[in-house]
């Protein structure tokens, strides 16, 4: 019962807060570019229409296609509340509950990815297909990320892993981990979120056929995919456990100001790659962490 | 209590052996009793602890009867009585009288045999009665395999295997002989200190890998479980390759093995995992990419296993236990979902009649019991949680990560297995994407297709059964810990009483949660999308006129980006002839993987052998004058041996 009235609140931070970044991202490319842009809030707007449109179905698609997005959004908020808040608390961690989340997050991939698959369309096919592949390599880098940070606290539990300060390879954890922060998200330069040639889409091909509240809880999976990646990479680099909890919510705040800044500009100045170098990129993050573990390795021993 | 439970099950197995032929209704009611007897044995030994043994006045070939069961083989055991009892309910009515008139009977028959002759491989404590158990059950599963034998492919399949299994056969002879000349008699039982019979270790794995289907050693298991009837390709993905895993856990156990051995064993485990996902995803026929999972999956067990050994030769308790349970709760596992997925691969081909999955698509919609049953094993199969090959991974998981902290020598091949572990996670999380995705959703591609009909109940209920148990180990693992923590500590006895790794508790609450509030917010959109109106229309198509089911996304081309990566070793043949014509009206593009081990290295090696035998021959031609001079010159050839050696 008490774990329920502690789960409750972070869940209602998160489900609060989340979509606000993408906002945040969007303010700043407009900002880049000199335009005025939509509002922060644009997509809490969004999401209370969608929320209460009708829905159209493919017909072929199964109750799956409903259900997909359903269970990939239970699946990222499991995620999301698993991830300690710094002075908010976690949820009791345990052993390998950093292999829990990776795992969550790969259900969330199954999920959306078996809805897009119900509709039976090529374009749809074609966004799993990169989305699955692509995977394989974030998952790589990502499990070398949470070896390092073990390495460095001799833990394996998610709380002690991120409580302290990553040592000399903070710099390419961090790097390693926006970059997987990006591709995992479906940001520029591994896709476009504002594209509108079906060929070239990832994420934004898998969800065409989606509409109604599904695809409400489909971006709003996204944008708690996204708070959650930042709030790691911030937590992995930023000595949260050490600080007094005013200054530890501030700096986990701006930590994730920082990060969502960060991916709008390079949205803002970089374009996006040709699929075929995607894997460079990838695997460069994979070796960027790979780095930051043998570092971490050096300084344990 | 044990002996009574093991009476059932010999004398159900051995009625059924009797009624195959002629009464498939009592071959089924003696089957049953006979797999109940088997898991009824195996639940005594983990509930009353210790071994069973049992040595009768006879003897069979020379040898006396002696008969044990400790927690290692009861843990095989529960699980081929399992398996084989909802393998048998299965082939009742798949491969029945109506449908095989000629091989239903003979079917049941060795399918009866094939269970009988594994139990008592893992029940003999004799090597000699072990290699006869062994060959008589190699032979069953060759008439299994070929029990259709119309068929060219399966003919050469079943060739095949056959040839395979008796180049393990061998290796194996030599090991039980070596292994009786060094210690003076046939028994097998713990001889842990003695370090001379370690080298030994290497023909035991050969013989015991070939089997399991390690890579490079896989080459006979995926045309012969693509190519056997479906019920046999669960029987023998579920059951008969982990024989081979109770042999090396067996034997490790028993004897000692040389230092370099666990290192040897992991490394081919990563090995197994990484190339066997990668070869599944170049397959387009759906029961070949199955059996090249089963090599990915003896892969995740032989990680577990090869990294208990290290740690108990380096004397590293705490990770070796995790390593090792995870590897045996792989077992379990990969036996009931690779049994799930065979048995629903089967009801699918038998509906459409083909296992090109370019020629499937849209079966949710006549099959639902089968679809939903096939996502259940798929989501299994790709670890991810709640269900159970998630809960065995992350038993391996933390086995490595531990590996790792403790800073050890062994750290350094535990971190790249970690990372290629979580990699074939993520590469069968892509296959089974494009299995579900091509074989089960969208529009069916063929006339076949659109008429496929659902299984009989029967098939379904066997299907049911396996998928409740990958959701009871998945959403409670915790209760499976104590089983594990035996077979754990029978193994290794050295390590002491094993202790229940706390996370376990916390993980089925994170799973049964994760199951409940899944369930609870997919039934609550599904009715906010209906009460907000539902409306059909068709897929988004950019406008086009005239779209066709031809227009789906294809398997080849969804996995076309792992596959490139993996080039160098699959060697994909591609057949795209270039159209000359300046309007060509037709133009054609295939490609298929073929089994690189096979064709580029056994093949040629075969090949060798045969023009060795050619050239050989032409010694051989029938003239007399020639076979004297052969003599003559032999025989000149031992005296001057014999002169210039100085014989004693």
């Amino acid at each position: 019962m008490t774990l329920i009235l502690d789960l409750l609140p972070r869940f209602a931070l998160w489900f609060v807060l989340a979509p606000l970044l993408p906002g945040i991202i969007n303010k700043v490319k407009a900002w880049v570019a000199g335009r005025r842009g939509p509002p922060v809030l644009q997509l809490y707007y969004d999401l209370a229409r969608l929320w209460r449109k009708g829905v159209v179905l493919s017909t072929l698609a199964s109750p799956g296609f409903v259900f997909g997005p359903a269970v990939a959004w239970v699946a990222v908020m499991g995620a999301a509340l698993l991830l300690p808040l710094g002075p908010a608390g976690g949820a009791p961690g345990f052993r390998g509950d950093m292999l829990v989340l990776i795992y969550l997050l790969a259900l969330a991939r199954f999920g959306t990815a078996w809805a897009a698959m119900e509709t039976g369309s090529a374009f749809e096919g074609m966004g799993v297909a990169r989305e699955v592949s692509y995977a394989v390599l974030a998952e790589a880098a990502l499990i070398t990320a949470m070896l390092a940070l073990c390495v460095q606290t001799g833990s394996t539990s998610l709380a002690a892993m991120l409580a302290p300060a990553a040592g000399a390879d903070a710099a390419l954890l961090a790097a390693g981990l926006f970059v997987v922060l990006l591709a995992e998200n479906c940001r520029v330069p591994f896709d476009d979120p504002n594209t509108h040639l079906e060929l070239t889409m990832i994420h934004e091909v898998m969800v065409l056929d989606h509409s109604g509240p599904p695809l409400a809880v489909i971006l709003h999976g996204a944008s708690v995919k996204l708070l959650l990646f930042a709030l790691l990479l911030t937590e992995a680099v930023l000595p949260v456990g050490k600080l007094a909890p005013g200054v530890a919510a501030a700096a986990l705040a701006g930590g994730v100001l920082a990060v969502t800044v960060g991916a709008g500009l390079v949205e803002s100045l970089l374009a996006r790659l040709a699929f075929r170098r995607v894997p460079l990129l990838l695997t460069t993050a994979f070796l960027l962490c790979l780095f930051a573990l043998l570092m971490a390795w050096k300084g344990g021993a | 209590m044990t002996g009574t439970w093991l009476a059932i099950a010999g004398a159900g197995m051995l009625l059924s052996l009797l009624a195959g032929f002629r009464a498939p209704n009592g071959w089924l009611a003696a089957f049953g009793a006979g797999a109940a007897g088997a898991l009824g044995a195996a639940v005594t030994v983990f509930a009353e602890g210790g071994t069973w043994e049992f040595r009768p006045a006879a003897s069979l070939g020379g040898e006396a009867i002696h008969l044990r069961l400790d927690a290692v083989s009861a843990f095989f055991l529960a699980l081929f009585g399992l398996v084989g009892g909802a393998g048998a309910v299965y082939a009742r009515s798949y491969w029945s009288e109506a449908a095989h008139p000629r091989t239903a009977g003979a079917g049941r028959f060795w399918w009866s045999l094939l269970l009988l002759c594994l139990g008592l491989v893992l029940l003999t404590a004799n090597g000699l009665h072990f290699l006869m158990a062994w060959e008589l059950f190699t032979l069953a599963a060759y008439y299994l395999v070929t029990l259709d034998r119309r068929g060219r492919e399966v003919r050469a399949a079943g060739w095949l295997y056959l040839a395979a299994s008796h180049l393990a056969a061998l290796c194996l002879f030599a090991f039980f002989s070596l292994l009786a000349a060094r210690t003076g008699s046939w028994e097998l039982g713990p001889l842990r200190d003695r370090p001379e019979l370690a080298p030994l270790f290497w023909l035991a794995l050969f013989g015991f890998g070939l089997k399991a289907g390690m890579f490079p050693l896989h080459v006979w298991l995926p045309s012969a479980h693509a190519n056997a009837p479906s019920h046999v390709s669960a029987i023998l993905s579920g059951v008969t390759i982990k024989i081979g895993i109770y042999g090396l856990v067996r034997f490790s156990g028993w004897l000692p093995a040389p230092p370099a051995a666990g290192w040897v064993v992991a490394a081919l485990g990563v090995a197994s995992a990484v190339l066997g996902v990668a070869f599944a995803l170049g397959q387009h026929d759906l029961k070949r990419l199955l059996a090249y999972h089963s090599v990915e999956n003896i892969g995740i067990i032989l990680i577990g296993l090869g990294f208990a050994m290290v740690a108990a030769d380096q004397g590293q308790a705490a990770w070796g236990q995790l390593a090792l349970a995870g590897g045996l709760l792989h077992v379990w596992n990969h036996g009931l979902f690779k049994a799930l997925l065979f048995f629903a691969a089967g009801a699918l081909v038998h509906a459409t009649g083909t296992r090109e999955m370019s020629r499937l698509g849209g079966l949710w919609r006549a099959m639902p019991w089968t679809a939903s049953l096939f996502a259940l094993g798929a989501a299994a199969i790709s670890g991810l949680p709640p269900l159970n090959g998630f809960v065995s991974e992350w038993l391996v998981f933390l086995g490595l990560f531990d590996a790792t902290l403790a800073h050890g020598p062994a750290a350094w091949a535990a971190i790249p297995a970690a990372v290629l572990l979580g990699l074939t996670g993520a590469l069968a999380l892509a296959c089974f994407v494009k299995v579900c995705g091509v074989v089960l959703l969208g529009a069916p591609r063929s006339a076949a297709a659109s008429h496929a009909h659902e299984c009989a109940p029967a098939q379904r209920a066997a299907m049911v059964a396996l998928g409740s148990g990958c959701v009871a180990i998945g959403l409670a693992p915790v209760f499976f810990w104590p089983v594990l923590a035996r077979a754990v500590a029978d193994w290794q006895p050295a390590w002491g009483g094993v202790v229940a790794p706390a996370p376990l508790a916390a993980l089925s609450r994170v799973h049964a949660a994760l199951a409940l509030l899944a369930g609870a917010a997919a039934v609550w959109l599904w009715r906010k999308a209906g009460r907000n109106g539902l409306r059909r229309a068709v897929t988004w198509d950019c406008g086009y006129a005239a779209p066709t089911a031809r227009m789906q996304y294809t398997a080849g081309s969804f996995a076309g980006i792992i596959t490139g990566w993996f080039e160098w070793i699959l060697r994909p043949v591609r057949h795209a002839p270039r159209p000359l014509e300046i309007l060509p009206a037709r133009v054609s593009c295939g490609q298929h993987t073929p089994e690189t081990v096979l064709e580029y290295v056994v093949e040629p090696a075969g090949g060798a052998v045969m023009r060795l035998a050619l050239a050989a021959r032409r010694f051989q031609h029938g003239r007399v004058q020639a076979y004297l001079f052969y003599l003559l010159m032999g025989v000149a050839a031992l005296a001057a041996l014999v002169f210039l050696g100085g014989s004693p």
